[in-house]
């Protein structure tokens, strides 16, 4: 006690002091060591309805964007080895224009074989016009004698076999070079069908061959060969709950966002719904994948942007009908 | 006079250090134990605290906690979106799922699949590494505690590969979570990775997480989801509440905690009714000789008030001091993380105190106050 002044007592004085400096510490700990339970507001924006939307009736769905045309997986009429593609992906391309070409060279030699054999009828075709010329003047020269005398009855009959025999090669070398021109016009189809043009115009979307890939036409399961598409307008199919699809307002524009950038809000405008209500399309990329749920598919016109790409996954909202379905306030 | 008093009180040092310690030591027993109790149960809660954006959760009608959920059709989601008053809404997986280290150990752990886009969901803080790892395939975030269970301290875990249903998952970054009550090691992904990471099951969304409009209420808006789409919604400190029940009712926390709690407030009353008791007793004479000298009743009444308020104000603060110094000395144990006092548990042992002291002047003052004058010359 020597360090306290003479008349300081400890318990009366010092310790109710320190107590209440330890209140004080203590109070201040607690206050400020109180966790922080407050909400936050997130960082980046969620996919939200905005504008009349946002405090209107209101449907909403997850939706893929698509061409106008739907993807069109281009297939081959034949089987064969790819010899050339003529795309990447990307490319706009015109109706009729050519994609890639498969393995026309069997076509090509049944061709020059049928060209061979037209060249061919066509000289039999000459050799048999000159035989029936000949023919008919010898004919004629053995009619135009009035002494009956001056040839023999058998020479006469030998001149006449003559020309008729000439005549029916002359037929049957018509008949060769018809047989040989429909043969090279296969030739030339089958030359056609082993060259893939585009349908309609569009974008490719994919290019899933490669120069001396085998081409398929039976098994279906392997992949398309080449993908295509009208992406002028893009279009966006929107699933929507089964249970919320009468409340749907059918032919109202709807504000569509893609996922990553919810503060862009495309309004898109309505082109149909599709007549069948179909179970819904995971979008998990699982194969063990099950549904219970079915939706009403919307399709709606996105305006022009770059800002959509097909296959894109989107949110959107929908206006629905004023009176909201299944009661409540 | 009161002054007397308090002389008379620390004079006899032995008795003063006495009422000083029962004091104290019921102080502490009760803050500290209630403490812990509270935070305990409300690790029931972690879930919920730890997703801040969201101010109602929406889930099957069955579902009862974060960690006791039954999951929804994907499309959910959209309902829930198509409500009126709901700004925004994401999805939120919480599965349980087995992992495989590198050692080969077999572990399960929880997996939290936050939304793809915003990673609403995810807890407010990263301990290490930014929120934006979890764009990276396969990325993983671990919660610290489990960082911690997982790997040998002084190893980092980022960039540690696991594998969680066949398919490999990197640990990324290190988020700043708070516990839950199980303390299971905690995997924070995307929905899409969690998907992938969780066994499949026919559906998988376990949550929506919804932000309420502005001008609307969470109440009003969580009402309108149960209506409109059939779901359970509840708010935020709702159903942090049915955490915290369903710890309160599915473990004998509360028993045990209670138990030492009254156990506190008896040793209080015992050891501080005992002490003063005795020590107004030794005291009777100076009392007699101040009703001597005309000290009227209420005075003595007053003079005891003040001699149990100093030992009270003391003996509390010393309480409270060493329940904080408790707190702060193990707020670095994983156990403790997130620990807090909460500003009603001091309130509650003050309460106590006053009432052990009440009980306890008033048993030992009847003596006093039945004293005559005369008992200075006995």
């Amino acid at each position: 006690m020597a360090l306290l002044p003479r008349n300081l007592s400890f318990s009366r004085q010092l310790l109710p002091v320190i107590a209440v400096i330890g209140m004080v510490v203590a109070a201040w700990y607690i206050v400020g060591s109180l966790p922080d339970r407050t909400t936050i507001a997130p960082a980046e924006q969620p996919p939200k309805p905005v504008g009349e939307l946002a405090n209107a009736p209101r449907v909403a769905g997850a939706g893929i964007v698509e061409p106008a045309s739907e993807v069109i997986d281009i297939g081959s009429a034949l089987s064969g080895l790819v010899t050339d593609v003529r795309v990447k992906p990307g490319d706009k391309v015109a109706a009729g224009e050519v994609l890639f070409l498969v393995d026309a060279r069997a076509a090509r030699a049944n061709l020059a074989q049928a060209t061979a054999a037209i060249r061919e009828a066509r000289a039999a075709i000459v050799e048999a016009e000159t035989a029936q010329r000949t023919a008919r003047q010898q004919l004629a020269l053995y009619r135009s004698l009035t002494d009956p005398a001056a040839v023999s009855r058998s020479e006469v009959i030998r001149a006449e076999g003559e020309e008729a025999a000439a005549t029916t090669r002359l037929g049957l070398a018509r008949a060769r070079l018809a047989a040989a021109e429909a043969a090279a016009a296969a030739s030339r189809t089958e030359i056609e069908r082993l060259t893939v043009r585009a349908p309609i115009a569009g974008e490719i979307l994919a290019v899933n061959i490669h120069p001396g890939e085998f081409v398929a036409t039976q098994g279906g399961s392997s992949q398309p060969f080449i993908q295509m598409g009208n992406t002028d307008p893009l279009h966006v199919r929107i699933d929507i709950d089964e249970n919320e699809a009468v409340r749907v307002k059918l032919g109202a524009p709807a504000v569509v966002s893609p996922r990553g950038a919810a503060e862009l809000h495309v309004t898109a405008t309505f082109v149909r719904a599709e007549p069948q209500v179909v179970p819904k399309r995971s979008l998990t990329n699982s194969a063990a994948e099950r549904v219970d749920v079915r939706v009403l598919q919307l399709i709606y016109a996105l305006p022009k942007t770059d800002r959509f790409r097909v296959g894109q996954q989107v949110d959107a909202f929908i206006p629905a009908k004023s009176a909201p379905a299944g009661g409540g306030n | 006079m009161l002054w007397i008093a308090i002389r008379m009180l620390t004079g006899d040092a032995q008795k003063f250090y006495g009422l000083l310690f029962g004091i104290a030591f019921s102080t502490l027993l009760i803050t500290q134990q209630m403490t812990i109790f509270v935070n305990l149960v409300q690790r029931g809660a972690s879930g919920v605290f730890n997703a801040p954006e969201a101010e109602v959760w929406v889930m099957d009608p069955v579902s009862r906690t974060t960690d006791v959920s039954y999951a929804m059709p994907a499309t959910a989601l959209d309902k829930v979106r198509s409500v009126p008053g709901v700004e925004w809404a994401v999805p939120h997986l919480r599965a349980v799922a087995n992992v495989r280290t590198a050692e080969g150990d077999l572990e399960g752990v929880a997996v939290i699949g936050v939304d793809d886009a915003t990673l609403i969901g995810l807890p407010r803080r990263m301990a290490q590494g930014d929120k934006s790892v979890l764009f990276a395939p396969d990325a993983v975030a671990i919660d610290d505690t489990g960082a911690q269970r997982f790997f040998p301290a002084g190893a980092s875990p980022i960039g540690a590969r696991l594998e969680l249903n066949d398919q490999r998952a990197v640990i990324r970054g290190i988020a700043d979570a708070i516990p839950s009550f199980t303390s299971t090691v905690v995997l924070y992904t995307r929905y899409s990775n969690a998907l992938n990471f969780v066994p499949g099951t026919r559906n998988r969304l376990s949550f929506v997480l919804v932000g309420v409009s502005e001008g609307q209420t969470p109440e009003q808006v969580a009402d309108r989801i149960e209506a409109e789409t059939g779901l359970k919604a509840k708010t935020r400190d709702e159903f942090a509440q049915a955490g915290i029940d369903f710890i309160i009712e599915n473990t004998g926390i509360p028993t045990n905690f209670g138990i030492t709690v009254f156990l506190g407030f008896v040793v209080g009353v015992a050891i501080v009714g005992l002490t003063f008791s005795l020590f107004i007793r030794d005291n009777i004479k100076q009392f007699g000789a101040l009703k001597a000298i005309g000290v009227t009743n209420g005075k003595i009444v007053r003079m005891v008030a003040a001699q149990a308020g100093l030992v009270g104000m003391i003996g509390y603060a010393l309480g409270v001091v060493g329940t904080v110094l408790f707190i702060y000395g193990f707020s670095a144990n994983p156990f403790f993380k997130g620990f807090y006092i909460p500003w009603q548990v001091p309130l509650i042992s003050l309460v106590a105190v006053v009432i052990i002291l009440a009980i306890t002047g008033l048993i030992a003052i009847r003596s006093v106050l039945r004293t005559e004058p005369a008992a200075v010359f006995r």
